[in-house]
């Protein structure tokens, strides 16, 4: 009986990351929003909305937006290439959501032990979407807040 | 038996009734004499009152068994109908429908008990009776329904009281004639108790060792099937002296029972009791009613047959039934048979295509020539299906929407004797069809331009008699379908719309300067009243005025991908027109390219497509406009809209797609047509969904997304 629930909290503790590639750094998704990465694909502008949007793209028959992680962040713009992909992820409140990365890396598998909430953005607003950086061996990643991401700041 | 699988079944078709009886009664106030429309409104309340019954929904039953018999007066010609009756009989199914509610709600009746309708119903048939001279047949039944309310609900009533039949009387009869004696038992069983029926077999059992049981109340059947409470009676016939004692305690050895209660009976006092019957359930009632008196000041004799005791009845809930609290949710469409059998036969057709495009596949020795062939043709035929399931899929989601404007002449009526203005509706044009999601939100809109109509366009009478008006004010509901759209008005000829009062409002309101009032036209001074919290009601009223109306009426329609439009002649009367789109999902569109861009511009907002000379582009106010065919359009450059890259290379001619909307038009400059297409509308998700100029997006054949425009949004 103990030993299950002690197999339980160990398997609670660790989240599973996606990392993900941006400009020079890495960033982690926690994989339980992710529904899906495809490959880069024509993106359909949509005007007059916010500037961080590149637009949207057809998922299987749905119409899904696709948002430049580099855009919201305040890098500069994407350049599309072979490894470029977008990240589907699949919120509660905001449905489905891409976001554009460079290239996906990896599957990390990081325990609270792994990441040091203790966060201190020194790029101003532009980097509130952080909420804790993992340590995979040597590697630092960045591990996204999600639904700050997502939501609409216009900031960019 | 469990009756929840029916649920939705009854509610679909209480609705239908309760609109039935609904437009009856509408029918008779006007011609009472009306014997189809009598016998109509007669099967329907029997039928609503059969299924209540069947749904074991007790109130419901009992209040729609009152009003069947109130209709059963009006069809023999005892009950006259009055303005006062057909405002009961309308209370009574504003109650049926709260019952409705509640069991939609909870798949329970609830505990209402209605009994103030119940009593009024039954006055009207006292009175009825008092007039007529022969009423025994219709008297009987009210009088036997609430003798079996009243054994039901209360405990005290014993086997003296047990209600039979004649046959089982005359049973009983010519077994005391031969000597046997009878005796009758009212067995009680534990209120625990979850196999009632078992019980009550093994009761039986102890019994039928002493002699027979001659009668049941209630009756074997409903026994077995546990439709009781927790005492029934019965009636046993022996040939010898039995010991009473020994066949109370062989009853009461079955395990979960009570008490048992017995002594010697004989025919005569249940026929002596029957002639007392009418006297102690009048005092029953009587007693049941008096409360009720009490609050209801003036209240007359009280009724002959009249509801339960109330307190019994609200704490019997029978312990057998489960209680499911689930609301029932789930919506249901009816769909004329046809439709599905066409939706059915394109199916196949579909397998059809299908099979033989895969025999052509694995068919790979002909010459490729005739392959390519019998492909093109397999895809055309195809594509025919395809499009024609499309269009069967739209039918079946289309419904009329009398279902959604049906309820609007009992509404009128009802603003007509509040508001103390005689007025009418006529409504043209209810089978007009709609998707079902949009005939399922106009109603709220509709019912509010309706109760605008009735409240502040329909004159006091007196006005109107100035006005040389007919007194009665007209308020027209009609609809019908244009090209894409559905088109529905609501008219009246009542006062108008005071434009010189809305623009005092305005500039009160500071909505606008006094000056730039006086160059308002009177189109543009009515737009302000569909500004949120723009009331003109002079006082507030429950009908309509609360500043909350037809903005909301216009953000409805707006959010149905609909618009409504005003036209008012002061002293004449306003009519409102609400246009809808027959469906939400597919639309006829024309696809535009601009740059490299393409977008979707749906159909029915595009009057013509011009081709025109750059040199014919006039200006005025800076603004590009051009003159065609005595009408000055304004231009709106796409590409300067829509942030897209300059052009490099002026051309001679442009391509103008004009637009309309209502009366208004504007003339779109885009690159290239593409051509016209149906296309299928899909939201851009909630995220990006943050500029009016878009209003959804499709996907093209190719897989590549196109955004739609929303042409309301230039204007």
């Amino acid at each position: 009986m103990s030993d299950k629930y002690n197999l339980e909290v160990v398997e609670e503790e660790k989240n599973q990351y996606i990392v993900v590639s941006i400009g020079s750094e890495q960033y982690g998704i926690d994989i339980s929003y992710v529904d899906n990465i495809v490959r880069m694909q024509k993106i359909t502008r949509v005007p007059k909305s916010l500037p961080y949007y590149r637009g949207v793209i057809n998922l299987r028959g749905e119409v899904v937006p696709v948002m430049s992680a580099r855009r919201k962040m305040g890098l500069e713009d994407d350049v599309f290439t072979k490894a470029s992909r977008i990240i589907i992820l699949k919120l509660e409140a905001q449905g489905m959501v891409g976001i554009v990365v460079d290239e996906v890396k990896e599957v990390v598998s990081l325990g609270q032990d792994d990441i040091d909430q203790n966060v201190h953005s020194t790029k101003g607003d532009n980097g509130n979407f952080i909420n804790g950086i993992g340590k995979n061996g040597e590697d630092l990643i960045s591990i996204f807040d999600v639904y700050s991401i997502v939501d609409a700041v216009e900031n960019a | 038996m469990d009756v929840s699988q029916y649920l939705e079944i009854f509610i679909d078709e209480t609705a239908e009734h309760i609109q039935a009886l609904s437009d009856g009664i509408m029918v008779l106030e006007n011609e009472p004499e009306d014997k189809d429309t009598i016998n109509e409104i007669f099967r329907a309340a029997h039928s609503l009152k059969g299924m209540a019954g069947t749904m074991g929904f007790k109130r419901m039953q009992h209040l729609t068994h009152d009003m069947e018999n109130v209709f059963q007066e009006i069809r023999n010609d005892k009950v006259k109908i009055n303005s006062d009756l057909i405002d009961i009989l309308f209370d009574c199914l504003d109650a049926i429908e709260g019952y409705l509610d509640t069991v939609k709600q909870t798949s329970d009746e609830g505990t209402e008990d209605n009994e103030v309708l119940i009593k009024k119903l039954n006055e009207y048939l006292k009175k009825a009776e008092d007039g007529g001279s022969e009423a025994p047949v219709e008297e009987a039944k009210p009088v036997e329904e609430a003798k079996e309310e009243t054994e039901e609900t209360s405990e005290e009533s014993d086997y003296t009281t047990m209600h039979l039949d004649e046959e089982t009387k005359d049973a009983m009869k010519k077994a005391e004639d031969a000597g046997s004696l009878l005796y009758g038992f009212t067995v009680q069983i534990n209120k625990e108790c979850l196999l009632k029926a078992a019980r009550a077999f093994l009761v039986f059992k102890a019994v039928e060792d002493f002699g027979e049981i001659v009668a049941y109340d209630p009756s074997v059947q409903d026994i077995e099937d546990e439709k009781f409470e927790f005492t029934f009676h019965i009636v046993v016939c022996t040939n010898e002296e039995p010991d009473l004692d020994a066949m109370k305690k062989a009853m009461g050895a079955v395990s979960e029972i009570d008490s048992v209660e017995g002594g010697k009976v004989s025919v005569a006092d249940f026929h002596e009791k029957d002639a007392k019957e009418e006297k102690t359930a009048e005092e029953v009632k009587e007693e049941a009613a008096a409360p009720e008196v009490k609050e209801e000041a003036p209240a007359p004799a009280p009724a002959p047959s009249a509801a339960p005791a109330p307190a019994p009845t609200a704490s019997k809930t029978p312990a057998a039934k489960p209680k499911t609290n689930k609301p029932v949710t789930s919506r249901t469409i009816r769909v004329d048979i046809e439709k599905l059998d066409s939706l059915m036969n394109q199916v196949s057709e579909l397998i059809i295509a299908k099979n033989s495009l895969v025999a052509m596949s694995s068919s790979n020795g002909a010459d490729t020539q005739s392959q390519s062939q019998s492909f093109h043709e397999e895809i055309e035929y195809l594509e025919r299906i395809t499009t024609n399931l499309h269009e069967s899929v739209m039918k079946v989601r289309m419904v009329p929407i009398e279902s959604t404007v049906n309820k609007f002449p009992r509404m009128i009526r009802d603003l007509s004797r509040k508001l103390g203005k005689p007025m009418e509706l006529y409504m043209s044009g209810e089978d007009t069809e709609l998707d079902r999601t949009v005939v399922d939100q106009i109603g709220d809109p509709l019912q509010h331009l309706l109760r605008n109509s009735a409240d502040h366009g329909i004159e006091s009478p007196e006005l109107r008699k100035e006005r040389g008006k007919p007194e009665e004010g007209s308020i027209f509901l009609s609809a019908y379908q244009e090209g894409n759209n559905v088109i529905i008005q609501v008219r009246d000829d009542g006062n108008g719309i005071d434009t010189e009062n809305v623009k005092r409002k305005a500039v009160e309101r500071g909505i606008v300067s006094e000056e730039e009032a006086e160059n308002l036209t009177d189109k543009e001074i009515i737009n302000f009243l569909f500004m949120p919290s723009f009331s003109m009601a002079k006082k507030i009223t429950d009908i309509s005025g609360r500043g909350v109306g037809l903005d909301v009426v216009k953000s409805n329609i707006e959010a149905l991908g609909g618009d409504v439009e005003v036209k008012s002649v002061f002293g004449q009367g306003s009519t409102f027109t609400v246009r809808l789109p027959l469906t939400l999902a597919i639309i006829q569109a024309l696809m535009v390219e601009v740059r490299d861009e393409k977008y979707a511009i749906a159909l029915e907002s595009i009057q013509n497509i011009e081709n025109i000379p750059v040199s014919e582009i006039k200006y005025v106010q800076a603004k590009e406009v051009i003159h065609l065919r005595g009408t000055v359009i304004p231009l709106i450059r796409l590409d300067d809209l829509l942030d897209c890259p300059p052009k490099e290379d002026d051309p001679e001619n442009i391509v103008v797609v004009i637009v309309k909307k209502g009366d208004s038009f504007a003339g779109i400059v885009v690159d290239n047509l593409i051509g016209q297409q149906e296309i299928v509308i899909k939201s851009m998700g909630k995220v990006i969904e943050n500029n009016k100029l878009i209003s959804g997006a499709t996907i093209l054949g190719d897989g590549e997304v196109a955004l739609i425009l929303d042409v309301n949004a230039l204007f």
